[in-house]
């Protein structure tokens, strides 16, 4: 992997995992309200995936989506902003944690409808198709959303049209606080889609290394208008489903071999046993990502909420 | 499942020819007596063999759920042609008294539990009833049917993989008669598209999913007597995509107030200007096919098909008669509070 | 014998009564006992008690043929907002087929799921939404605003024969009220007077009850007497009840977190207009959400919503002690 491209990587998964974490203390804390779904542990499929998207490239997510989002490029502030119902948020606080949309960077929009946002994605990969461009869509959910109809309604209608979208599962095996077998007979997300006949594989998710390099090769065959293709990333979610969850459902060793496959902490070891980074700027990366988030909630706290006032103005496009 | 014997392959193919010739009275009425029917009828001619050999396999407390093109699947049962062509009709004496019409026929006693007009939707009701069997532990068996077009919508994966997850008792009868009103598989279908069987599908809910000719009543009796003993024993639900030709076109057209119903050419011609696909199909007609068969094999004496055909060209000539006779139900019906509320 | 237990308590303990004393009533949905230790799942099993995927249509539609075969199912949707995504279902096919089969069948299904929960959980999960299945005939809904009436309609809902909407407001989830032991039935279409009064009447639905009493309290400080009625049911409707408080106090108010259009709020409104003209002193006022998507920002989605100042000052507006905004 080039050195320049694992730092990248590094930055962008640090300052998501120090953004997930704040978000956390803030939310214990009263600062952030509603329903806040992180994506501690997630990073790495976060960052491998849009790290190579440009930003007229089309992204879409479900409700765990400040990853996706942050590396995407949306700007931390705004977002932190956002969480916080502030004005200067990302959506001017009407949207908050499942409905981030940062057009600019082409981050299309979170759901709180689990698979809900599939059918949009196939929509903008088939404009992308129309006008002949090499852009391609992303769309991010979760195993959870498999089960969902739409889910397979989406798949066909892009295998038949073979639009440039490239679906990417992370499949956690848990949806909201069941596990996957409860949920399908089929284990693997890949092969549920097998049947349609797309390219599809399924990576390791906390090796960022590996994750780059499958989406890599779709992306480049999307580029050229070809598709769809499904990638699924194994992850292990590490915190409940929302902040708060009491989390009864968990098994106490798999937690322990997920520590042992957090994809930050296997990024840094790895990139320093490589040599595509030192020590000394490993910890600078740490340290200007710390500081990036607390400069972020200053930003937060600093700005206004918005005046009530101004939430009808929206309804409508004039 | 039983071995069909010289009897009931009679009666197979006697149903079929019933089922044949009431969808023939129901077209023939929109030229012989139009404004009778109004609304939107779907007829299941083509489709006799698939919906016969289906319900042959069906045991006492067996049940089934199907679409709006339904005609078939009560007559094959047993219910009375008066009184569904009445509902046709829109008559009092109706099957549903005029509540429902051509795409809303029910008879819970004979195990029909109903229809949806929605394409698809159908399909996770019948989920439901296998679920109810389940619990009920009487070795029941539901059959769901629905047609290709369906296999596109939502309802239809996430039933498929609820009644694999629970080894619902369940077989699912896909009817593909390769056209959803008048686009063609191929045109919505990623699998069709590449040629391939639409079972194939059944592998993503770790079910079996096995293809039929669905035009060999006999066939079909296997393919689903099979899926059915599955089901009946624990195992789970099975997808049997039974290949037919539909042999009108989706049904008589919609038109304003003003305008006479009618059946018009298949859209094979109507929208691909396929004539020739639409003739192979008429030459490979399932009910004459298995005359013919029955025939050959000495199973059906000729001449004992010929009164058959007479017998059921009276009672269709009586249902229609029956519908025709029959009196619209009072206005105020309409309102009644206990149909709108149990 | 009553006790004071949490609203979600009294909701469970229905579905408990009732799976008890009549074997047909199953439940399932997503998250629902994915434990096996559940107290429903050690008490009915797994075969009667089951987990369901994110499948909407499949789970809706299942409680539909599970009815038409004799069982009584009871689905938890968790949000309303996701019973739109099987919308057929809910108001296509589960209200109709008793009708279009011409009486033969009933649908005997009850859809669970919370409504309206303000906090912060923005605009596809807070929305009240249940006014727009008033308009479809044979879909009843319930929308119990104390415990006791969480308990008493959950288990009406169950035994009614027909399609049922049962919506609770998360907000209230914690409430504690008297709750009865055992077997205990409210009857849907039976408005519940919480506050008698003679100078006005608010009609308040779910979570707005408990604001419509406090605006009540407040007010009875400044004289003005206000009766309080929660119509429980939204289907069946008690609109006798609710025009004999207007004949009586000549004045309403209605209180309701949907929104102002195609909401239960325009339908009450319409019915009191038509056939309780004559009594009317001064225009019905209605108190609703604003026509906006619920929005994220604290302030924002405070603003948004009914509340108690805004139910008092509706009520002083129509008894002409306050000024009437242009």
């Amino acid at each position: 992997m080039d050195k320049d491209v694992a730092q990248a990587l590094l930055r962008t998964m640090w300052r998501i995992r120090l953004f997930e974490e704040r978000v956390g203390q803030l939310k214990r804390s009263l600062q952030v309200h509603g329903l806040i779904h992180l994506s501690i542990g997630g990073e790495g499929v976060a960052t491998a995936v849009c790290g190579q998207l440009r930003d007229d490239d089309a992204v879409y997510s479900g409700h765990r989506a400040h990853g996706h989002a942050i590396a995407k490029g949306a700007p931390i502030d705004r977002m932190m902003a956002e969480l916080m119902g502030r004005e200067s948020g990302i959506c001017h606080g009407l949207g908050g944690s499942m409905h981030l949309v940062d057009i600019e960077h082409g981050f299309m929009g979170a759901t709180g409808v689990v698979g809900g946002n599939l059918p949009l994605a196939l929509g903008t990969a088939l404009t992308q198709h129309l006008n002949g461009t090499d852009q391609v869509t992303v769309v991010f959910f979760g195993d959870g959303a498999v089960q969902a109809g739409h889910f397979s309604e989406s798949v066909n209608l892009a295998a038949l049209w073979k639009l440039p979208v490239i679906f990417v599962c992370e499949n956690n095996g848990m949806a909201e606080f069941t596990s996957r077998e409860e949920h399908s007979t089929i284990e693997r997300v890949s092969d549920v889609v097998a049947p349609y006949g797309f390219e599809r594989t399924t990576v390791n998710g906390s090796d960022v290394p590996a994750v780059y390099d499958a989406f890599e090769q779709f992306l480049t065959k999307a580029r050229s208008g070809a598709g769809p293709y499904l990638l699924e990333c194994v992850t292990y979610r590490r915190r409940g489903h929302y902040e708060g969850d009491p989390e009864k459902y968990r098994d106490p060793v798999a937690e322990q071999e997920w520590a042992e496959r957090d994809p930050l902490a296997r990024m840094r070891a790895r990139a320093i046993d490589e040599a595509w980074i030192d020590e000394a700027s490993i910890e600078a990366i740490e340290r200007d990502a710390a500081a990036e988030i607390e400069e972020a909630v200053r930003f937060a706290r600093d700005s206004p909420f918005p005046d009530p006032q101004t939430t009808a103005a929206l309804v409508y496009a004039q | 499942m039983e071995q069909l014997d010289n009897d009931r392959l009679v009666w197979m193919f006697t149903q079929m020819l019933r089922i044949r010739e009431f969808e023939e009275r129901v077209k023939r009425t929109f030229e012989e007596h139009p404004g009778v029917i109004r609304g939107h009828t779907h007829l299941a001619d083509g489709a006799e063999a698939s919906i016969v050999g289906s319900i042959a396999t069906m045991k006492p407390g067996d049940q089934l759920m199907a679409t709006y093109r339904c005609h078939g699947y009560p007559i094959a049962l047993g219910t009375d042609t008066k009184s569904i062509m009445a509902e046709i009709y829109g008559r009092k004496d109706g099957l549903c008294g005029g509540y429902g019409g051509s795409m809303h026929l029910i008879d819970p006693e004979r195990g029909f539990l109903g229809t949806s007009g929605i394409v698809g939707q159908g399909i996770p009701q019948a989920t439901g009833v296998a679920f109810a069997a389940q619990l009920r532990k009487q070795g029941q068996v539901v059959l769901s049917f629905f047609g290709d077009g369906a296999s596109k919508q939502g309802a239809f994966h996430e039933s498929l993989n609820l009644a694999s997850l629970w080894k619902l008792p369940v077989v699912y009868v896909m009817e593909n008669n390769n056209y959803n009103v008048s686009t063609r598989s191929e045109q919505e279908d990623a699998n069709a598209a590449n040629g391939e069987p639409l079972s194939i599908k059944a592998t993503a809910y770790s079910m079996p999913g096995v293809t039929v000719d669905g035009g060999d009543p006999v066939a079909v009796y296997e393919a689903v007597g099979a899926a059915a003993d599955r089901a009946r024993a624990g195992e789970g639900p099975t997808l049997v995509e039974s290949k037919v030709y539909r042999l009108s076109a989706h049904g008589n057209i919609i038109a304003p107030p003003g305008v006479p119903l009618h059946y018009p050419e298949h859209e094979a011609i109507t929208t691909f200007g396929n004539r020739e696909e639409y003739e192979a199909a008429l030459r490979g007609d399932p009910v004459p096919r298995f005359r013919a068969r029955l025939v050959e094999q000495g199973v059906l004496d000729p001449s004992r098909a010929d009164e058959i055909a007479k017998e059921v060209t009276e009672e269709m000539d009586g249902a229609v008669q029956f519908a025709l006779d029959s009196k619209f139900p009072e206005p105020e019906a309409a309102a009644r509070n206990d149909y709108v509320y149990a | 014998m009553a006790r004071e237990i949490p609203y979600i308590a009294a909701v469970q303990e229905a579905i408990r009564v009732e799976m008890e004393r009549d074997p047909t009533v199953v439940f399932y949905g997503q998250d629902v006992a994915p434990s096996d230790e559940d107290p429903l799942v050690q008490a009915f099993g797994r075969e009667r008690v089951r987990v369901s995927p994110i499948s909407e249509t499949a789970e809706i539609g299942m409680a539909v043929g599970l009815a038409l075969a004799g069982y009584r199912p009871v689905v938890e949707l968790l949000m309303a907002e996701f019973m739109l995504v099987a919308m057929n279902q809910v108001v296509n096919e589960a209200p109709r087929l008793r009708y279009m089969s011409g009486g033969q069948v009933k649908v005997p299904a009850v859809f669970k799921a919370g409504y309206g929960f303000t906090a912060g959980w923005a605009g596809q999960h807070t929305g009240s939404i249940y006014g727009m299945f008033m308009g479809f005939p044979g879909l009843k809904i319930a929308l119990p605003a104390t415990p006791a009436d969480a308990k008493g309609l959950m288990a009406a809902a169950i035994r009614d024969d027909n399609p049922v909407c049962y919506l609770i407001n998360y907000l209230m989830v914690l409430e504690h009220g008297d709750v009865p032991e055992g077997e205990y039935v409210v009857p849907f279409g039976e408005a519940a007077i919480r506050r008698e009064g003679s100078d006005v009447t608010i009609v308040a639905t779910g979570w707005t009850v408990g604001r419509a009493l406090e605006a009540a309290e407040t007010l009875s400080k400044e004289g003005i007497n206000a009766e309080v009625i929660d119509p429980r049911t939204l289907n069946p409707l008690d609109t006798a009840t609710i025009l004999a408080s207007v004949e009586k106090t000549g004045r309403l108010v209605i209180a309701d977190q949907g929104t102002r259009h195609g909401g239960a709020s325009a339908v009450i409104s319409a019915e009191v207009a038509e056939h309780g003209f004559g009594s009317l002193k001064a225009p019905i006022a209605q108190v609703t959400a604003l026509d906006v998507t619920v929005p994220y920002s604290e302030p924002m989605e405070a603003y948004v919503l009914p509340n108690e100042e805004k139910i008092a000052l509706s009520v002083r507006q129509v008894l002409g002690e306050a000024p009437v905004a242009a």
